[in-house]
């Protein structure tokens, strides 16, 4: 696998950029081992963030991606499909958390882009040791078990019988029905329950 | 109920419990225990013969808590479904001394099988929705001073149900339990084991204040000249319709009084009850003829150990635990698993219904797919290096690892060995078993050893 | 050594659990709490996967402190 790291920089708005100077960290991505190309974005998370993506792959046939923005528990989905949409395997790509835990929770600007620069430095090295990974795939088995026959259970089971699925519904009791059959009418419109 | 048993699509499985659940999210293996009925509900056809000539005839009614009495042979409730009867084995004299055998001789079909066994089966499906429900709280236990359950015109709001009902044992008549009579005055008392720190549960049942005031109604409705008293700490009336339906109950003439009722005792062959109006600020005492205690929701019994068994948590008051409060709440931390009703939290039932529907269209959302992608950050085994020692097997907590045959060639031909072998779909990608492994033969795509120790160094340059 | 001494900045490396830790670390991004800078967090996919050798490794390589949080 060849060498080459795209790196790009979130300011997400003023979120990030406010605190960390992004224009310096992507400078010093730049200088880093195997990055051919860094540069930083407004909103990468936006539809023409995630085009650069796509564009940058094909004008810098980058084969690794770092993107240093929020949290991957955020767009870590996001950019994946990204980076496969640009003809990158999805899991050639790292992400850098430096919003939630950076820009958020850090107030000093210096300290914050030092600490931007090392998390950066540490997703480069990172991608540089990742390997496509193929996402392997399970049947589903079109039936569900619906456990209680009270009213919920009755109501869930008709609603995915009448989808069109089967159900195999499991009532500890004799009879299905639950507490409501015992009640008389019921608020609010006093209708009968059973 | 008779749409569910008359559906095409559902099969219908009563005196059934779940005992087991492997698998994952698409695959589920459940073993269910199918309880002996002693009634082969294929031919029965639900004619009452059995149950009209059974001789076991004193047993206490606990559909009707108690009211009336059943049979051992015996339909839950005449609109039971499936419409069919079942022993009670305890009860019937056939199955516990060997005697008796009535409903067997009468039965005109032939159904009734007193050598039934309970038995397991098995059952693949792809999604499961929890709908287990609720209990009452058992104030017995911890109201003393509403008499531990020895006053016997102390009643559940349950047990004023079954009265009220008129499909019930006293056809909507409502009596007292001591004697048998029309009540004249009612006292009804909110909250009995919720929102009560110190005996109860810390929360609020949700369905109680509306029920309440149906009750409260109903006793103003059916008994002329009644009085309706309801002790409560709030009204709560948040829903659609339910605000006018309190203001209902409060026009037929129900006297509401706002304190928490401090004692019950007999006063000849009356309740007293012992309380402060707060909204007076003065101690109040009333006398009643029977009184209806609003007792919590809890968890039914067996929840917990059974989200166990699926592999989901419960929360603080043992009700099922929803993924997110307000963005997942019908989803568990268990993939696959749904949760419908009461069984996640008290409600009522327009809530319990939506939730239901709900839990449906995730399973349908589910069923839209044929297959689903697996997360392929999984462990992987270098066949060359694993020896065969086993100590990743009982480390993995999914059980997805195992020790399996491998073929290859040495010196003197084929020959086998046995090395560790990963269950793709079982392997949730955590990486404890790496640690245990000696020869260093496992390593976990994406967070390879190679990878994390690359982090390390470049954030200690 | 004195921690209050201003000109030294401690090398600490986290080790934190995707599920519990990071995304405890990322609500204490929402909720903007402050912490010092120099903690710097390795994402793990589970507490499972820490490794003595990684701590060996980090101190080897002159952190000052490792916390592994899950
Ligand atoms: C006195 C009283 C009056 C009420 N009046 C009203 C009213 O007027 N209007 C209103 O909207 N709501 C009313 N409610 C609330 C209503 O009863 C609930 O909202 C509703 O019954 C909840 O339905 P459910 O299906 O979740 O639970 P349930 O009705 O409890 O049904 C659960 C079912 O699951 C079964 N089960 C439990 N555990 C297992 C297991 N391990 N395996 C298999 N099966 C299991 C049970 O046997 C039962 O059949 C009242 C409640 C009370 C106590
Ligand atoms: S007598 Fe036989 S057919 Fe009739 S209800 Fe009883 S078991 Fe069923
Ligand atoms: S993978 Fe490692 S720990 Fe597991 S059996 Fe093979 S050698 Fe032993
Ligand atoms: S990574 Fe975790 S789930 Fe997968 S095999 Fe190892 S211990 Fe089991």
């Amino acid at each position: 696998m060849k060498k080459r790291v795209g790196v790009f920089v979130c300011d997400c708005g003023t979120n990030i950029a406010s605190v960390v100077d992004t224009g310096k960290v992507a400078e010093y991505a730049s200088t880093l081992p195997g990055v051919v190309y860094a540069t930083t974005y407004k909103y990468m998370c936006s539809d023409p963030g995630q085009e650069l993506v796509r564009n940058s792959i094909q004008e810098h046939q980058l084969e690794q991606l770092v993107i240093a923005s929020c949290s991957p528990r955020m767009h870590e989905k996001t950019f994946r499909k990204a980076a496969e949409a640009g003809g990158l395997n999805g899991y050639m790509f790292e992400m850098v958390n430096i919003r939630e835990q950076n820009s958020w929770v850090h107030p000093d600007r210096e300290e914050a882009t030092r600490k931007a620069q090392d998390l950066v430095r540490m997703g480069v090295s990172k991608v540089l040791r990742n390997k496509p990974l193929q996402v392997a795939t399970v049947p589903i088995r079109k039936k569900a078990m619906v456990i209680g026959g009270g009213i919920a259970g009755m109501q869930a089971a008709l609603d995915i019988a009448e989808a069109g699925h089967q159900v195999v519904l499991v009532e500890r009791e004799a009879t299905i029905g639950g507490k409501m059959t015992q009640l008389d009418k019921t608020f609010p419109t006093m209708d009968c329950a059973a | 109920m008779v749409a569910v048993a008359q559906h095409p699509n559902i099969e219908l499985r009563t005196l059934a419990e779940v005992v087991k659940v492997s698998g994952y999210i698409g695959n589920f293996d459940v073993t269910i225990k199918q309880k002996a009925k002693y009634v082969d509900w294929d031919l029965c056809t639900g004619c009452g013969t059995c149950w009209e000539k059974c001789p076991s005839k004193k047993i206490r009614n606990e559909y009707d808590l108690g009211i009336g009495l059943r049979t051992a042979i015996h339909k839950v409730f005449p609109q039971a479904v499936p419409g069919k009867p079942y022993i009670d084995a305890a009860n019937c004299t056939k199955l516990t001394k060997g005697k008796c055998g009535i409903c067997e001789k009468v039965c005109p079909t032939q159904a009734i099988r007193f050598d039934d066994k309970d038995e397991l089966i098995t059952e693949e499906v792809g999604a499961i929705v929890m709908a287990t429900g609720y209990d009452l709280f058992h104030w017995e236990e911890t109201y003393g001073e509403y008499g531990y359950g020895k006053y016997p015109d102390v009643v559940s709001s349950l047990y004023f149900e079954r009265l009220v009902s008129a499909g019930g044992p006293t056809g909507g008549k409502i009596v007292r339990p001591s004697d048998g009579k029309e009540p004249r005055s009612v006292a009804f008392i909110k909250c009995v084991g919720s929102r009560d720190d110190t005996k109860g549960k810390s929360y609020c049942s949700r369905a109680c204040c509306m029920y309440t005031a149906k009750h409260a109604y109903q006793v103003k409705d059916k008994i002329a000249d009644s009085e309706a008293y309801v002790f409560y700490m709030d009204v709560r009336t948040a829903g659609k319709n339910y605000e006018e339906f309190y203001q209902r109950s409060l026009n037929s003439g129900a006297r509401y009084i706002r304190g928490r009722v401090s004692k019950i005792y007999p006063r000849g062959d009356r309740l007293v009850l012992k309380s402060e109006d707060t909204l007076l600020g003065m101690p109040i005492e009333v006398e009643a003829d029977m009184v209806v205690l609003a007792t919590a929701m809890v968890p039914s019994e067996g929840a917990a150990e059974l989200a166990k068994t699926i592999g989901f948590s419960t929360d603080k008051d043992g009700f099922f635990q929803e993924a997110h409060p307000k963005l997942q709440p019908v989803e568990t931390f268990s993939a696959g698993v749904y949760l419908a009703g009461a069984c996640q939290g008290p409600k009522d039932i327009p809530d319990t219904v939506a939730q239901a529907s709900a839990a449906a269209v995730k399973v349908c959302g589910l069923f839209s797919k044929t297959e689903l992608a697996t997360e392929p950050m999984i462990v992987e085994i270098d066949s060359d290096k694993c020896s065969g020692c086993g100590f990743c097997v009982p480390i993995c907590p999914y059980n997805a690892l195992s020790l399996a045959d491998l073929s290859y060639r040495g010196h003197h031909g084929t020959a086998t060995r046995e090395i560790a072998e990963v269950n793709p779909s079982l392997c949730q990608g955590c990486g404890a078993c790496i640690p245990a492994c000696r020869t260093l033969a496992l390593s976990l795509k994406g967070y390879s050893n190679e990878q994390l120790v690359a982090e390390v160094d470049a954030l200690c340059l | 050594m004195s921690i209050d001494n201003n000109s030294w900045n401690p090398k600490i490396i986290v080790f934190a659990c995707n599920w519990c830790t990071y995304a405890a670390a990322d609500l204490a991004g929402l909720n903007h709490l402050q912490y010092p800078a120099d903690v710097r967090i390795i994402r793990t996919p589970c507490s499972g996967r820490m490794d003595p050798m990684l701590v060996l490794r980090a101190f080897n390589r002159g952190a000052d402190g490792v916390l592994l949080s899950g």
